[in-house]
């Protein structure tokens, strides 16, 4: 590629990455839910959850149920939150928007990557006063460990919305785009160890083999691991390089396969 | 009007608003299909970790909490229509119609109470297989319980929803009120789990929030607690489900015509 190309890329990257910054402004309200809803969840339903189970018991480790549970709902609101790009994704389409967006410059690669990345970032930085006040709960100021587990974030929430522009492009309805992923995210988070270790779930064989493969046990565990390693090591469902490796290969997969999507599935008026 | 006209014209109103429910399908699905995660994986997951000595069968203590969820969900389903109609101005056609206002308000709320009594009740059958067949008076119970709070829960939502124009305040304020009665209630927890971590006061207050006093009934109905006093618990829902409903009527009188 020539130079001038790369650089006049690279401009529409981040043109669309402030643009996405600049659309989460507007959704002050939804901030507010979704910072309510966390609140309530980190301050009644964890301490709750936590008071009722017997985790070292059956865990067989050190950690804490309620340090174990923070990252497992940071994770999982991180997820939602990512997912919640479909439904402005689904209204650019219906509103056309997406075919002001394709008059514009430059190539659909750029379009679908910059959105990927632009909605990733945008709903990463949505979630950073959540992480500071897990990590304030959790009193572990690691320089190391804070900047692993921020670009494991920003990595995961970049492949999830890659993930969600190649679902909603292709289902092209907004009623199966809202069960589509309100189905996803309940079961996802569910068929996870975002509430419970893999080793509690391996009682029931199906729900342990989804958790495997599920990124949300990966992210949450990866978390967990970066942490507190040597108390959660021996239960994490995968060892750390794996569970990165998974992470950062679902950020450059489901980016690559929604750039494949837009560059053939979006032509004028084909959503509709 | 006759009281034979106010009848059927609130009859009207309700078969309208049943047959509205079927157009959302999709949100129907994905209420189900979530409730459904809750009670197949969350639940029988979360058995296997919970102390026995606290709550002995968590599987069957959740089951038939969710039931009271299960209601909630549905009720506010007619809270998402009421919102529409607010913000499209379509009130003032409904207003226009020859019936009175409070024949309105009567079929609205009770369109939304039949919504969530018959979404309700696949959870309720479900629970009638995996914990075990209520009798008799315990069928009487869940029915009336069920009535009662999809009726309370329906008015909350056709309350909340026609405050305000605002497609994101509504949906924010639906939304906060249905996490504060989730999380707010015995549905996930009971009471003394609750009274291990918090305030005395703060757990004895979830214990009288209407989702937890119906979780109470429905446990009880099902056999799963007895040692539960149904009658005070029956009275508090009642005095709940009355005060709610006028409540909730004064309000969507007065978002309907303040103009």
């Amino acid at each position: 590629m020539h130079m001038p190309a790369l650089r006049e890329d690279l401009r529409g990257l981040w043109l669309l990455v402030i643009w996405d910054l600049n659309r989460m402004k507007s959704r002050t309200l939804f901030v507010v839910m979704r910072v309510s809803w966390f609140a309530l969840q980190v301050s009644l339903f964890g301490l709750a959850l936590s008071a009722m189970v017997r985790f070292r018991a059956i865990a067989g480790t050190n950690l804490d149920y309620y340090h174990f549970y923070l990252f497992g709902i940071y994770t999982s609101m991180l997820f939602s939150i990512s997912v919640s790009k479909a439904y402005d994704i689904a209204e650019e389409f219906e509103e056309g928007t997406i075919e002001y967006l394709l008059s514009l410059p430059f190539p659909r690669r750029v379009l679908a990557l910059g959105r990927s990345i632009g909605g990733g970032v945008a709903s990463f930085l949505f979630t950073l006063p959540m992480f500071a006040f897990i990590v304030y709960l959790l009193g572990s100021y690691d320089p190391v460990a804070l900047t692993v587990s921020m670009i494991s974030a920003l990595a995961f929430s970049i492949g999830v919305v890659g993930f969600v522009l190649t679902v909603v492009l292709s289902l092209k309805s907004s009623d199966s785009t809202d069960i589509a992923f309100g189905l996803l995210d309940a079961i996802l988070v569910r068929l996870s160890t975002v509430f419970y270790p893999a080793l509690v779930l391996s009682k029931i064989a199906p729900y342990y083999y989804a958790a495997l493969v599920n990124p949300l046990s990966h992210m949450s565990d990866l978390l967990r691991t970066i942490f507190f390693f040597e108390e959660f090591k021996a239960i994490a469902v995968a060892n750390p390089d794996l569970m990165a490796a998974y992470v950062f290969g679902l950020a450059v997969g489901l980016s690559t396969l929604a750039v494949l999507v837009v560059e053939k599935a979006v032509e004028g008026g084909g959503w509709k | 009007m006759s009281k034979s006209g106010e009848f059927r014209s609130i009859a009207l109103i309700v078969y309208r608003d049943l047959t509205r429910f079927w157009k959302y399908k999709f949100w129907l699905a994905g209420q189900i299909g979530m409730n459904l995660a809750d009670i197949l994986i969350y639940a029988l997951v979360f058995t296997n970790m919970v102390n026995t000595q606290l709550i002995p069968d968590y599987f069957k203590f959740f089951t038939t909490g969710v039931i009271a969820i299960a209601a909630f969900a549905s009720a506010f389903s007619i809270g998402r229509e009421v919102g529409i109609e607010i913000r499209r101005e379509y009130t003032h056609y409904l207003l226009g119609l020859p019936f009175t206002r409070w024949v309105l308000i009567t079929g609205r709320i009770l369109g939304g109470t039949l919504r969530g009594l018959i979404y309700q009740s696949s959870f309720i059958l479900l629970a009638a297989l995996l914990v075990g067949v209520p009798d008799l008076y315990g069928w009487l119970l869940i029915a009336v319980t069920s009535t009662a709070l999809s009726a309370s829960m329906s008015g909350l939502a056709i309350a909340i929803s026609s405050s305000t124009k605002d497609f994101n305040l509504q949906a924010t304020f639906r939304a906060l009120t249905y996490y504060i009665f989730f999380f707010f209630s015995n549905v996930f927890y009971p009471r003394q789990v609750l009274a291990m971590r918090f305030p005395k006061p703060l757990a004895e207050a979830i214990g009288y929030m209407p989702v937890s006093i119906a979780a109470d009934i429905y446990r009880w109905a099902f056999r799963y607690n007895l040692e539960i006093d149904i009658g005070q618990r029956f009275l508090l829902l009642m005095v709940w489900t009355t005060g709610m409903l006028i409540i909730a009527s004064l309000i969507y009188l007065w978002n309907l015509t303040r103009g």
